[in-house]
Formats: C-alpha cells, structure tokens, sequence
C-alpha cells in the first residue's frame, strides 16, 4: 500500500493524507449548480463505484442546494477515480471540485492546537464583549 | 491549500449553544481550528449522555466552510442589538477569517418569529441562517464520518429542534 501511495504522490495526485471513515471513503464535491438533485450526483459518482452514502444540503434562506455534497464509496480506489474523474470538471453548467473530505491526524496530534483554543469552553462563565466592533 | 498549510490558517469557528437547568448543563458545541474539528454535545434530559467527537477535514471542507461563513457575511454583523442571553440559555458563535474576528452572544432562538421581533431582524437572520447551515454540514460530516444512527444523533439537517 505504501508503495501505491508514493507512487500516486509522484503523479501529483497523493492521498495518503485521506482518512478512512468509519464504512467508507468519504469524498466532498464543492460548487455544484443551485439546481443539483441527488439524482443527478447519484449518476454521475455511480459511474466510479458503488455510492453507499450521498449528502447534499439545502440552503436554509433559499431553499435551493447549499453547493456541497459528501459521497461515500466503499473503496478508496473507487473514490480517487471519482475525484480524478470529477474534480475541476463541468457539470451542470458549473465547475465543480471533488476530494476526500477527512485527513489523518498529523503527526504529534493535539499539540498543534493553539492554547486559546486548548478545549471547548463551558458555557455559564461571564466573558468579555465582542471583539472586533467597527 | 493543502493539509500542511491548514496549521498555519488562522481560520477559526466556533459554535456553542446551551443553558444551566434542571437538567445541569446541557449543551452543543462544535470549533474548527487547524484542520481539526471538534463536536460536544451533553444532554442530560433522557440520558446522561456526552458525545465528544474530533476529526481532520481536508482543505476542500476547509475551504467549503470558509465560504459559508463568508458568503453570509457575518462579520459586517454586530451582536448589540441582538436579545441578550436569558435562563432559556445563550448561543456564541465566533470566528475568525480573512483578518476579521467576530465574537457574538446572544439568546437561544426558537424561531424566525423570535428573529423577526428583534430590532435587529436582518442581522440576527443573519446569524440564524448561517447557524443552520453550519450546524447541517457539521452533522452530515460527523454521521457520515462515524456513522452515529440518527437515533443516537437527532439533530439532521431538517430538524429545526434544537439541542434542549
């Protein structure tokens, strides 16, 4: 496997910073028409594997498809065909753009969180007005 | 922008919405920082139950999330005028991108029929919609990421309830 990943990375196309999820390989298609059905993702991702999840939000205000999909597939390989296939293609009259949506955890972890934000806050503390009024 | 250059990217959201009752503290919060997003969630109502989730997104979430928050241009928003927190509990929501930081509170929102009674209407709509739709892609990409059953993770993107 590491040698597939070195390989791909080489062709400018490395994933192997792409993290599994629980079932699946979930990839993200970004900047879809406002018109997009599911139907239509369904075609167009079924052609690289078996689609075994497929989300598109609606915009809350309008109505209308948010511009954001997460698609699952049960193979990794399955889902960088999708994104090779797909990412910075046209598709319903606008460019879309397709990758894995979840990376790994760096190396050394947590430590790369900054200090202010080190933890969720508790909600009940008192807190400073809002910064940055103009 | 790829992975690596997410630990540099000031970007920063976060969301918190809870209330102190009878019940104790019950919460919902989600930050991104870093490439790294972190969920909570308490509610003590049914069960005692905390989730906490964490997980890496890739620049293209990164990315996705930058442009919601821009395009509802929240930050030419002000909190001021907005209903201050009460006993039903508050929200927060900061964020910072592209030099600008926002840090707003203001009370829980049952409706649009609340929104709509501010004397601030359009601004607090606007926090409300952008809410909703952050709160939508941070639940589909956690019920997808760990595949929470929707019994155990009842906040979909259709449901207007809240965490209380």
């Amino acid at each position: 496997m590491a040698d597939v990943d070195m390989a791909s990375e080489v062709n400018g196309a490395g994933h192997s910073w792409a993290a599994k999820s629980v079932e699946g390989w979930i990839i993200i298609v970004t900047g879809l028409n406002e018109e997009t059905t599911e139907e239509d993702l369904q075609d167009l991702f079924g052609d690289y594997g078996e689609v075994k999840n497929l989300s598109m939000a609606l915009n809350r205000r309008t109505g209308y498809v948010m511009g954001y999909a997460l698609i699952e597939f049960p193979e990794k390989e399955q889902a960088e065909k999708a994104i090779k296939g797909t990412d910075g293609t046209e598709f319903l009259e606008k460019t879309i753009k397709t990758d894995f949506a979840f990376a790994k955890a760096p190396a050394g972890g947590r430590s790369r969180a900054p200090v202010s934000s080190s933890g969720p806050r508790r909600g009940g503390r008192d807190r400073e007005a809002s910064p940055g009024r103009r | 922008m790829a992975t690596a250059d997410l630990e540099r990217d000031p970007f920063y959201l976060r969301y918190y919405t809870g209330h102190q009752g009878m019940h104790g503290h019950e919460f919902l919060e989600f930050e991104y920082s870093h490439g790294r997003i972190r969920y909570a969630n308490n509610s003590n109502y049914r069960n005692d139950s905390l989730i906490r989730k964490e997980m890496f997104i890739g620049p293209a979430v990164v990315e996705e999330l930058k442009r919601i928050v821009r395009e509802s241009e929240i930050t030419k928003e002000d909190d001021v005028a907005w209903p201050k927190k009460n006993v039903v509990g508050k929200q927060e929501l900061e964020v910072r991108i592209d030099k600008e930081h926002i840090s707003f509170e203001t009370a829980k929102i049952g409706s649009l029929a609340d929104v709509n009674e501010s004397s601030d209407a359009e601004g607090l709509r606007v926090f409300y919609y952008l809410v909703q739709d952050l709160k939508c892609f941070i639940f589909s990409l956690i019920t997808l990421h760990f595949k929470i059953k929707p019994s155990e993770f009842p906040f979909a993107c259709l449901d207007e309830s809240d965490v209380s």
